[in-house]
C-alpha cells in the first residue's frame, strides 16, 4: 500500500528536491502530493478527514512543513494538525532553536535542514520516521529550560542551570501542587538533555551512561513526547479558558 | 530587608524606622493645625512680654543723659536733652544729691553693671550706690554737683517710648528672632532635645534684651531686686550652659550616664546662681566666668564621647562651633578682666564685648537648626560670624592692654582679622562648615569614570552609583533600603541622606533608596546643596542609562532586520541556486556559502554566545559533516572560563572551525581528525588533527577557504600554523593570547 505525504513547500525547486528525498527514503511506492501555500495544504487535508484524520479515510503518512510561507507560517498549520496521525517534519533553512522548538512543541516530530546534501537528508528522514528523531545542542537547552520552568516555580536564568537542572529533581523537595507525570522528566531523561546539550552524540551518551544506544533514543523519543503532550494540555487549558471547547 | 554593604562592621544596625516619619514627607504638613496656632500665639505672647518689659522700661524715672568715661573713671556728661544740662556738656558728674541724700556718680555706677564688675568691692559700692541712686530718682527731683561747676537741679521723669534710645531696638530684633526660633523648634519635634535648645534660645534672647536695656539707661537704674543684675544674667548664662551640656549628652547620641551628667551641669549651674545671689562670695565674677568656662568645656567634651561612640557629624560641627564659642568667650572675660586697668575704656570693653559675644551666640544659636540647609549661607555666616568677633575681641584687647587710641586699635584689629582671613580662609572653610575637600576637578574625575564604566555595563547601575556616592561623601555606612523617596534629602540633623534611585530599568524596578549615612567619616554634615547635587548626578546618570540601552535596543533591531532580510531573501535564493546546480562542486561551493551566510546572520541577531554553549554547537556540527564523510572525530574542549563571545569571536571560531573541518574532509582523505581547544586565562589555543595524506603545509595555495582562517584568526587578534605532523597528516595551530578582554 502506498505511503500518502504530503510537502508543503512554496519554492518549486525545492519542493521536487524535497520530492526526491522522500521517493528515496521509501521503497514503499510513495503517493506525493504537493502543496504551494497553507491554503492548499489545508484543502489536501480535509480530502483526507480534516485536522482529526477521521476514521476510516486513508490519511497522510509524512506531512513535510516548510515554516516561511507565502500565506501564512507552517506553525500554524502544525498547531492545527495537534491530534492529526501522520509523522510532522519541519523543513527549513532555519536552524535556530528560536524557530524550531515552536515546531517541536506544535507536536513536529522531527526537522530537516534544507541546505543539507541529499544523502544526509535522505538518512536524517528515514532516522526520525523510525523514531530517532534529532536534537541539537541548542534544542535540548531549551528542552531543559522549559522543563525545569514548567513545573519549577522559580525561574532561573536559563544560561546558569545546566548543574542545576541535572540534580534537581534529586536534591530538590517535591513541590506541593505536585505536577502531573506527563510533563516532567525522569532523572535520565534529564541527563541525556543535559548531555545532548554538551554536544555528545548519541553513542557517546550511551557509552557515558552505560546504556544501550537505542535506550538513549528511547529518552529522546520519551522527552519529544512529553514536550508534544505538554503543550497539547497547555493548548487545551488554553482553549478552554477562552471558550473554545 | 536592608542590604549594608561595606559598612563598618561594628558600627549599630540602621534603623529604618528612624527615617520614615521623615521619609514619608509628612514634615509639611504638620505645620498645618494646632502647631501653627500655636506658634502664632507663642509669637504673640513674646511680643507682648515684649511690651510689658518696654512699659516698665519706659516706667522707670531717669535723666536723659549719654555719659563718657575719663581717665581717672569720672562720668563725663556727653550730651543730654534736657536744656538745663546743656552748659554742662564735657564737665565730670561728681554726685548727685536729693532730700539730703548724696549718691557719689562715677562712671561705674552710669555705665557699668554689676554683672561685668570684676572686682568684688567695686562691685559692693557699685550695689549700694545704685540702691540710693533708685531711691534718689523715685523722689523726682535731683541736684546735680559737677565739678568746677554750681549744682542744678533736674528733675527726672519717665522716659518715653522713644526715650529707650536705638541700641535698645536693635536688639530687639534678635532677641525676638531667636525667642522664635527657639518656638518654632520646639514645636517642630515637641521632645527632650527641643526643648533643652529652646530653653538656651530664649535664655540668650533675655540676655540680649538685658543689654539693650542697660545700654540706653541715662541716669537711672532699675527699681526693686533688678539693681543687683548679677544673678539673673549669669543665671541665663549659666542656664544656656547646662542645657547645652544636657542637650549633648542626649544629642546626638545619648550617653549612658546622660542622667548624671545633665543632672551635674545643672547642679553647678544652680551653685553659681546660689553663689551670685548671696553676693558675699570672694572674685564672684571669676567664679561665674569660670563656671561658664568649665560648663562650655564639658559640653565640647561631651560631644566627643558622643563622637567616639557614633562619629555623628552634627557632634563634630557642634564641637567645632563649641570652640570658636568658647575661645572667644575666654577672649571677652580676658579684656574685661584686663580692662580694670583702663578705666577710660573699662566700660566700653565690658559693654561691647559682651554685646558682641552675645549676638555672636546667638547668631549660632539661630543657625544650629538651619545647619544642613545650606553650606553656602552657614559657611558665610560662619566666616562672618567669626570674623567679626575676631576683629572685635582683638580691638578691645588692643585698647585695654595697650591703651591705643580706639580708632588706631580698630583699624589693627580689623587688618590683622582680615590677614588672618586670608591666611586661613579655606582651612577655616573646611574646619568650620564641613565643606567637601573635593575638588570641582576631582568631582568631574569621579564622574566621568562612573559614566564611562556605567556605558560598558548598564547592569550594574547601581552599585556603580553607590561607589560614585561613596567616593564623593565618604560615608561611613551606605545602605539600600527598599522605599521609594520622592527626592535627594538630608535626614537626621544632615547626619544622613536618602538618596531615591530606580533600580537598573530591566529589574523588576522595585523603588531603591540609598541612604548614606555620616559624610566623611562623621566629621562633615549633609546639606541640602548636597542632596542637590546628588539628585542631579543620579539623574544624569540615569538619563545616560537609558540613553544607551534605547540605542543598544535600536541596534539590536536593525541588525536582527538586517539578518532577516538577508537570510530570507539572500538564503531562499542561493537554496534554490544550489538545488540547481549542475556539479557537486558548484553545490558544495552553494551550500559552504549559505552555511556562511546562516553564521553571519545568527551571528548578526544575537548579542552573544557562551563559550560552553559554542562549544556544544561546533561538536554537534562538526561531528555530524565528519561522521557523513567517515572520518571520525575526538573532541575535547576545556575552559577555565564560560566566559560570552562576541558576535565577532563566535562567528569568526565558528568559520574557522568549520573551515578548518572542510579542508580536511575535501583534502586529506583523513579517517580520524583530533580537535583541542582549551581556554586558559583568557588565551584561547586551538589544534585541529588529521590522519590524512597532506603534506607540505608551505606550498599549499591558501584560497578562500584556508585564507578566511588566517583572516578570522588575525581578526582575534592570534597566530595560525600548519605543520605535518608524525607519522602522518597535517596538524593546525591557532592561538588567540587575548579572547577574553580586560573591562575594568
Amino acid at each position: 500500500m502506498a505511503v500518502k505525504v504530503l510537502i508543503l513547500e512554496d519554492n518549486p525547486v525545492a519542493r521536487s528536491f524535497l520530492s526526491r528525498v522522500v521517493r528515496e527514503s521509501f521503497s514503499d511506492a510513495n503517493a506525493i502530493t504537493e502543496a504551494g501555500d497553507l491554503e492548499s495544504a489545508r484543502r489536501h487535508i480535509n480530502l483526507t478527514g480534516g485536522d482529526h484524520g477521521l476514521h476510516g479515510v486513508d490519511p497522510f503518512k509524512l506531512i513535510l512543513v516548510d515554516l516561511e510561507l507565502p500565506d501564512g507560517n507552517g506553525m500554524d498549520l502544525l498547531a492545527e494538525l495537534v491530534h492529526y496521525p501522520a509523522t510532522k517534519i519541519v523543513t527549513t533553512l532555519y536552524s535556530d532553536d528560536d524557530h524550531l522548538f515552536p515546531a517541536l512543541q506544535r507536536g513536529a516530530d522531527g526537522y530537516l535542514l534544507k541546505e543539507d546534501r541529499f544523502e544526509v537528508l535522505v538518512e536524517e528522514l528515514q532516522k526520525i520516521v523510525r523514531g530517532q528523531p534529532p536534537l541539537s545542542p541548542a534544542i535540548a537547552r531549551r528542552l531543559l529550560t522549559h522543563f525545569r520552568d514548567s513545573h519549577v516555580a522559580d525561574a532561573q536564568a536559563p544560561d546558569s542551570s545546566l548543574m542545576r537542572a541535572t540534580t534537581f529533581t534529586t536534591s530538590r523537595p517535591v513541590p506541593i501542587d505536585k505536577t502531573p507525570d506527563h510533563e516532567r522528566l525522569t532523572p535520565r531523561e534529564n541527563e541525556v538533555l543535559t548531555y545532548l546539550s554538551k554536544g555528545f552524540t548519541i553513542k557517546e551518551i550511551a557509552s557515558l551512561m552505560g546504556i544501550k544506544w537505542f535506550t538513549v533514543n528511547d529518552h529522546i523519543k520519551s522527552i519529544y513526547k512529553k514536550l508534544n503532550v505538554s503543550s497539547r494540555a497547555e493548548a487545551a487549558v488554553l482553549a478552554s479558558k477562552q471558550g473554545l471547547v | 530587608m536592608s542590604v549594608t554593604q561595606g559598612a563598618a562592621t561594628d558600627a549599630p544596625p540602621f534603623d529604618a524606622s528612624e527615617f520614615e516619619p521623615i521619609i514619608d514627607g509628612r514634615m509639611h504638613s504638620r505645620w498645618i493645625g494646632w502647631r501653627l496656632r500655636l506658634l502664632v500665639g507663642l509669637a504673640l505672647a513674646g511680643c507682648l512680654m515684649l511690651f510689658v518689659a518696654v512699659r516698665a522700661l519706659v516706667a522707670v524715672p531717669a535723666i536723659s543723659a549719654q555719659w563718657q568715661p575719663d581717665a581717672m573713671g569720672r562720668a563725663i556728661l556727653q550730651s543730654s536733652d534736657e536744656p538745663l544740662l546743656q552748659s554742662y556738656v564735657g564737665q565730670p558728674l561728681e554726685r548727685v544729691t536729693a532730700g539730703g541724700q548724696s549718691v557719689a556718680v562715677d562712671a561705674a555706677l552710669v555705665l557699668g553693671t554689676p554683672r561685668w564688675t570684676v572686682d568684688d568691692v567695686s562691685r559692693g559700692e557699685l550695689l549700694v550706690r545704685r540702691a540710693a541712686l533708685s531711691r534718689l530718682l523715685a523722689d523726682g527731683s535731683l541736684t546735680l554737683h559737677f565739678s568746677d561747676m554750681p549744682p542744678v537741679s533736674v528733675a527726672a521723669r519717665t522716659r518715653g517710648v522713644g526715650g529707650l534710645g536705638l541700641s535698645f531696638w536693635l536688639l530687639v530684633g534678635p532677641a525676638l528672632l531667636l525667642f522664635l526660633v527657639g518656638a518654632t523648634v520646639l514645636l517642630a519635634h515637641p521632645r527632650l532635645r527641643s526643648a533643652l535648645y529652646a530653653l538656651m534660645a530664649w535664655c540668650q534672647a533675655l540676655s540680649l534684651l538685658w543689654i539693650g536695656m542697660d545700654g540706653s539707661r541715662g541716669l537711672s537704674v532699675l527699681a526693686g531686686p533688678l539693681i543687683d543684675d548679677m544673678p539673673w544674667r549669669l543665671g541665663l548664662d549659666l542656664a544656656t550652659a547646662a542645657a547645652a551640656v544636657h542637650l549633648f549628652a542626649v544629642h546626638p547620641v545619648r550617653l549612658k550616664p546622660w542622667r548624671v551628667v545633665a543632672a551635674l551641669a545643672w547642679g553647678a549651674a544652680a551653685l553659681g546662681v546660689v553663689l551670685a545671689t548671696r553676693g558675699d562670695v570672694y572674685g564672684l565674677w571669676w567664679w561665674g566666668q569660670g563656671l561658664l568656662l568649665a560648663l562650655g568645656c564639658v559640653a565640647v567634651v561631651v560631644l566627643a564621647w558622643a563622637y567616639r561612640i557614633e562619629p555623628h557629624p552634627f557632634a563634630a560641627v557642634m564641637r567645632r562651633f563649641g570652640y570658636v564659642v568658647l575661645g572667644t568667650l575666654a577672649v571677652v572675660d580676658a579684656a574685661v578682666a584686663a580692662a580694670k586697668w583702663q578705666p577710660a575704656m573699662a566700660f566700653d570693653v565690658a559693654t561691647s564685648a559682651v554685646l558682641v559675644w552675645t549676638l555672636f551666640f546667638a547668631s549660632v544659636l539661630v543657625w544650629v537648626p538651619f545647619l544642613s540647609r545650606s553650606r553656602q549661607l552657614m559657611r558665610e555666616f560662619a566666616m562672618l560670624a567669626g570674623l567679626s568677633t575676631v576683629a572685635t575681641s582683638l580691638d578691645l584687647l588692643f585698647v585695654s592692654l595697650f591703651s591705643l587710641e580706639p580708632f588706631a586699635s580698630l583699624t589693627m584689629a580689623v587688618f590683622i582679622a582680615l590677614g588672618i582671613y586670608a591666611a586661613a580662609r579655606q582651612w577655616v572653610f573646611n574646619q568650620m562648615t564641613g565643606s567637601a575637600l573635593l575638588t570641582t576637578e576631582r568631582t568631574f574625575e569621579q564622574l566621568y569614570r562612573v559614566a564611562r564604566e556605567l556605558q560598558e555595563h548598564p547592569e550594574r547601575y547601581l552599585a556603580l552609583v553607590s561607589r560614585l556616592l561613596r567616593e564623593l561623601f565618604e560615608p561611613l555606612e551606605l545602605l539600600r533600603v527598599p522605599q521609594a523617596s520622592p527626592q535627594a534629602r538630608v535626614l537626621a540633623d544632615g547626619s544622613a541622606m536618602i538618596v531615591p534611585v530606580t533600580a537598573a530599568p530591566d529589574t523588576d524596578g522595585t523603588p531603591v533608596s540609598l541612604v548614606l549615612r555620616f559624610a566623611h567619616g562623621g566629621r562633615h554634615m549633609f546639606t541640602r546643596d548636597d542632596a542637590r547635587l546628588t539628585e542631579r548626578v543620579v539623574d544624569q546618570l540615569r538619563r545616560a542609562v537609558a540613553y544607551d540601552r534605547a540605542v543598544e535596543r535600536g541596534r539590536t533591531e536593525e541588525r536582527q532586520r538586517i539578518a532577516q532580510d538577508l537570510h530570507d531573501d539572500i538564503g531562499a535564493r542561493l537554496l534554490t541556486l544550489m538545488y540547481k546546480a549542475q556539479d557537486p562542486e558548484m553545490e558544495e561551493y552553494l551550500r559552504h556559502t549559505l552555511k556562511d551566510l546562516k553564521t553571519l546572520t545568527r551571528g548578526l541577531a544575537a548579542s552573544e554566545h557562551r563559550l560552553s554553549h559554542a562549544a556544544a554547537e561546533w561538536k554537534a556540527d562538526l561531528q555530524q559533516r565528519l561522521t557523513a564523510a567517515q572520518i571520525d572525530l575526538s573532541w575535547s574542549f576545556s575552559f577555565d572560563q564560560d566566559l560570552a563571545l562576541t558576535m565577532v569571536q563566535w562567528s569568526a571560531l565558528t568559520r574557522v572551525l568549520r573551515e578548518l573541518a572542510s579542508n580536511t574532509i575535501h583534502h586529506a582523505h583523513a579517517t580520524q581528525v583530533e580537535i583541542d581547544a582549551s581556554l586558559e586565562r583568557g588565551v584561547l589555543s586551538l589544534r585541529v588533527s588529521d590522519d590524512g595524506d597532506g603534506r607540505d603545509p608551505a606550498q599549499w595555495t591558501h584560497g578562500l577557504g584556508l585564507g578566511g582562517v588566517r583572516k578570522r584568526v588575525k581578526l582575534l587578534g592570534g597566530e595560525v600554523r600548519w605543520e605535518e605532523s608524525d607519522p602522518r597528516g597535517i596538524v593546525c595551530r591557532v592561538v588567540i593570547p587575548a579572547l577574553v578582554q580586560h573591562r575594568d
